[in-house]
């Protein structure tokens, strides 16, 4: 594919842009994204598109802006301006200010995966418990039910566990 | 095991690497802290690393990031140890390094642990095996930050949950001369990945090499997230061997050995030139047309004459550092 632009150099930009809801694409080469401004996104574009997916939830925070982090002394302010935590405890502070935007950068909020040697046993009690219970209904589904009569007897040891 | 790029090969995986965020629970984040902090947590960090009784911790040293010079440091970006904001952030700061390179630990870059683990070709379980290992070392000694619903806590909220980066250097001039790599790029990033260029400005690169990663961390597994990545790697490698068919062989023959005549003959190379050169050859020895004793000549020479690398040889100015690539090509390739 020739860039839109020059046509002669291969594009190897692709560029999407959706400005109030019209959706623009273009093809450039190398030199004519950079002379259009698309060269790589630097690590300061990155911070600012963050702070500008931050933006919606700083003005809802507006009625409330003196709360600070008790552990880092970031403000919402802070983080929306910089689209960086200010330490880890920042994400209770802010649940509820940061909530739209994680969505909107993941979409989805809710943690599959690894949990370190330090947490607490309920939670990695609870999540053996979610994935066992994704296992069983992939294994039902399947028609596995042999693999998914072990995985209901496991599922069952658990929680009796989890109730003592 | 050896470097990275000295036992690449000669097929479209370079390289895979493995990046796992991690951070203590109730420190600010590297860019809130006081250097009280950092010093504390830096030595923390190193202590819960080499106090493990495992094999893999003797192999590790220990770098005061502040005792590297410029130059130093530049070559460790350019062989891939750290990132460039580590290099260009170095004060106060520790990395603790394999001798092999292959396993690093920044220490207070962005976040307070970045975890990497970076191996030759297509490895991604492997890769990730040993970053889970370290992560897990560290974890028995230190309180790492994680939140039920979050996953691991992160100062950028682009890594939140698995905290997991994991990315597969391919090597696609054909599919790039096709002009293919953007509707590649646009494909992968419906189901969660990025494909950028390495080695070039904007989104190309010089020598026809691309980085493949996963991008979204929050609400899917390392598993799920390291087998889309490897389905999709899988996939651009049918389409590259796919792609090279639709060239004229004569053609493809000839390019190759015009760039391996360049690279043994030049008295002048500048990077560039000796990127697309280096492309070619590799081009050439996967497609069998050239065969090298070494099959990973070309990617070391790749990186071992990058700016930094040069310098690191006394080679500072422009003019003498293309002398010396030259020189060093001709030499290795005779």
């Amino acid at each position: 594919m020739l860039c839109d632009q020059c046509k002669k150099n291969i594009a190897t930009t692709h560029i999407r842009s959706s400005v109030n809801g019209v959706v623009v694409e273009k093809n450039l080469c190398s030199s004519c994204a950079a002379q259009g401004g698309y060269s790589q996104f630097s690590q300061n574009g990155l911070v600012n598109m963050l702070a500008g997916l931050f933006g919606d939830s700083y003005s809802i925070d507006s009625s409330k802006p003196n709360t600070r982090c008790h552990c880092c002394g970031a403000s919402f302010s802070d983080i929306a301006q910089s689209g960086r935590m200010g330490c880890s405890n920042c994400y209770t502070v802010f649940s509820e200010q940061l909530f739209p935007s994680l969505q909107r950068l993941h979409g989805k909020t809710k943690h599959i995966g690894k949990i370190p040697l330090n947490a607490p046993s309920e939670i990695r009690i609870k999540s053996r418990l979610e994935q066992l219970k994704g296992d069983l209904k992939r294994a039902v589904s399947e028609e596995n039910f042999e693999q998914a009569a072990k995985l209901r007897d496991e599922i069952r040891q658990l929680e009796a566990n989890e109730n003592i | 095991m050896g470097k990275w790029y000295c036992d690449s090969g000669a097929s479209i995986t370079v390289s895979t690497r493995i990046r796992l965020a991690r951070n203590l629970q109730g420190i600010p984040f590297p860019s809130r802290m006081s250097s009280v902090q950092l010093k504390e947590v830096s030595q923390r960090v190193v202590d819960a690393l080499l106090s493990a009784s495992d094999e893999f911790s003797k192999s590790l040293k220990v770098i005061k990031m502040d005792e590297v010079d410029d130059i130093a440091a530049r070559t460790m970006v350019e062989r891939h140890i750290i990132s460039p904001d580590f290099a260009s952030n170095r004060s106060g700061r520790m990395l603790v390094v394999s001798e092999d390179e292959s396993i690093s630990v920044m220490i207070c870059e962005e976040d307070h642990i970045r975890i990497q683990v970076i191996r030759p070709s297509l490895a991604l379980q492997e890769a990730y095996d040993i970053a889970d290992k370290i992560d897990n070392l560290i974890a028995e000694k230190l309180p790492i930050a994680f939140n039920e619903k979050l996953g691991y806590l992160t100062e950028c909220p682009t890594n939140l949950g698995t905290g997991l980066r994991a990315s597969v250097m391919l090597h696609l001039p054909a599919l790039e001369s096709l002009g293919e790599i953007p509707v590649l790029a646009e494909n992968a990033s419906k189901i969660g990945l990025t494909i950028r260029g390495l080695y070039g400005e904007g989104s190309g690169s010089q020598a026809a090499l691309y980085q493949v990663s996963n991008q979204v961390t929050l609400g899917i597994s390392e598993k799920a997230a390291l087998e889309n990545l490897l389905s999709i790697t899988q996939q651009i490698i049918g389409r590259e061997e796919q792609a090279i068919k639709r060239f004229d062989d004569i053609a493809v023959q000839d390019s190759v050995f015009r760039s391996l005549g360049v690279l043994q003959n030049a008295r002048i190379l500048n990077g560039s030139e000796m990127m697309k050169h280096i492309s070619q050859v590799m081009l050439g020895q996967r497609l069998n047309y050239i065969k090298l004793s070494d099959k990973n000549l070309p990617m070391r020479l790749l990186i071992e004459t990058q700016p930094g690398m040069l310098a690191l040889q006394g080679e500072v100015n422009a003019d003498s550092r293309d002398q010396k690539r030259a020189e060093i090509i001709r030499n290795a390739l005779k």
